[in-house]
């Protein structure tokens, strides 16, 4: 089987996609399990702020979520897009 | 998995500029936005004549989605700005809440508008404008323009770029999420039916993640999308 450039190209477009997103979803993931745990937190201790509390979580999650949004946007260019 | 790359792309051509409309992006969202002018024109005839009579089963929902509404999306506005933004924070949560949810469907050529990325990038634009448009009213083309001074006037490139990359991530959190799903929910049950030979199994994942990235993470992202929407204006109109 021949290999050509064209081929190196394509898999180091997959390969790059992959760890893109692998490593890219480290992060979001660490960072909004810590503001849920730091929100249960608050909302047990106090039960009558669960409300706000919650509001104030999901919004810092989505906050938190920006780089793995952008490790996707980015995967979905290496594979869709590019080359 | 062939779908994925196939597009219906109309091109109109103005002068030296070619434009193109992604015909069931944009089908699919004047779709989502007549089915919600029905709903609430349908709704708005429920209401009773006289505002002392007994409620009727349409208006007292009407009556819960205003109060949640104000309380959960717009509360941190002072009250005359917050009945102003009230509107069109929820319009803007429930058309993005449709659009997300219109993707479940398992009909051909019926997408979520939000997985193509003009539609959330104009949305956010639309806001990031907004957001310019209240700030100046409301604190003065001084003030508005001193808070990009702060808290040093050497910030100001940080400040000028900040505020455009928040707009860039509002529109690219919606698109990326709902995308991500839609790529998700096909991929995941195409290897399936690929690796195990089994149908069923592969359907029932299908059906399930087709609920779990259209229903949950749909609401989730709307109710984000609004909210962001919310303290973005709330910002620039406060301090």
């Amino acid at each position: 089987m021949d290999i050509s450039g064209a081929d190196l190209i394509t898999v180091a477009r997959y390969l790059a996609a992959g760890l893109c997103m692998g490593i890219g979803a480290v992060g979001p993931a660490i960072g909004q399990g810590l503001a849920a745990a730091h929100a249960l937190d608050g909302m047990a201790r106090q039960p009558e702020m669960e409300n706000s509390l919650l509001r104030t979580m999901i919004v810092g999650q989505a906050i938190a979520e920006s780089t793995g949004i952008y490790s996707l946007v980015v995967a979905i260019i290496l594979i869709f897009v590019a080359g | 998995m062939e779908k994925l790359g196939e597009e219906l792309i109309a091109t109109l051509q103005v002068g030296p500029w070619r434009i193109s409309f992604d015909l069931p992006a944009v089908a699919v969202g004047v779709g989502v936005t007549l089915v919600l002018t029905a709903l609430a024109l349908w709704l708005r005839r429920g209401l009773p004549r006289d505002p002392e009579g007994p409620l009727s089963k349409r208006a007292s929902f009407v009556a819960a989605v205003h109060e949640t509404a104000e309380t959960q999306l717009v509360a941190g506005f002072e009250q005359p700005l917050r009945q102003r933004l009230l509107p069109l924070i929820a319009v803007l949560f429930f058309y993005t809440l449709f659009c997300n949810w219109v993707g479940i469907l398992p009909v051909p050529y019926i997408v979520s508008p939000t997985q193509n990325l003009n539609i959330p990038m104009s949305l956010a634009i639309m806001v990031y404008v907004l957001a310019h448009y209240y700030g100046l009213r409301t604190r003065g083309v001084r003030l508005h323009l001193r808070s990009y001074l702060q808290p040093h006037p050497a910030l100001l490139p940080m400040n000028v770029v900040g505020d455009m990359g928040r707009t860039l991530s509002h529109g690219f959190r919606l698109f990326g999420n709902i995308l991500g799903g839609a790529i998700l929910t096909t991929l995941v049950p195409t290897l399936l039916a690929r690796v195990v030979y089994f149908i069923p199994a592969a359907l029932f994942f299908g059906v399930l993640l087709d609920g779990f990235f259209g229903i949950f993470v749909g609401t989730i992202q709307a109710l984000v999308f609004a909210l962001l929407a919310s303290a973005y204006i709330n910002l620039a109109v406060s301090s």
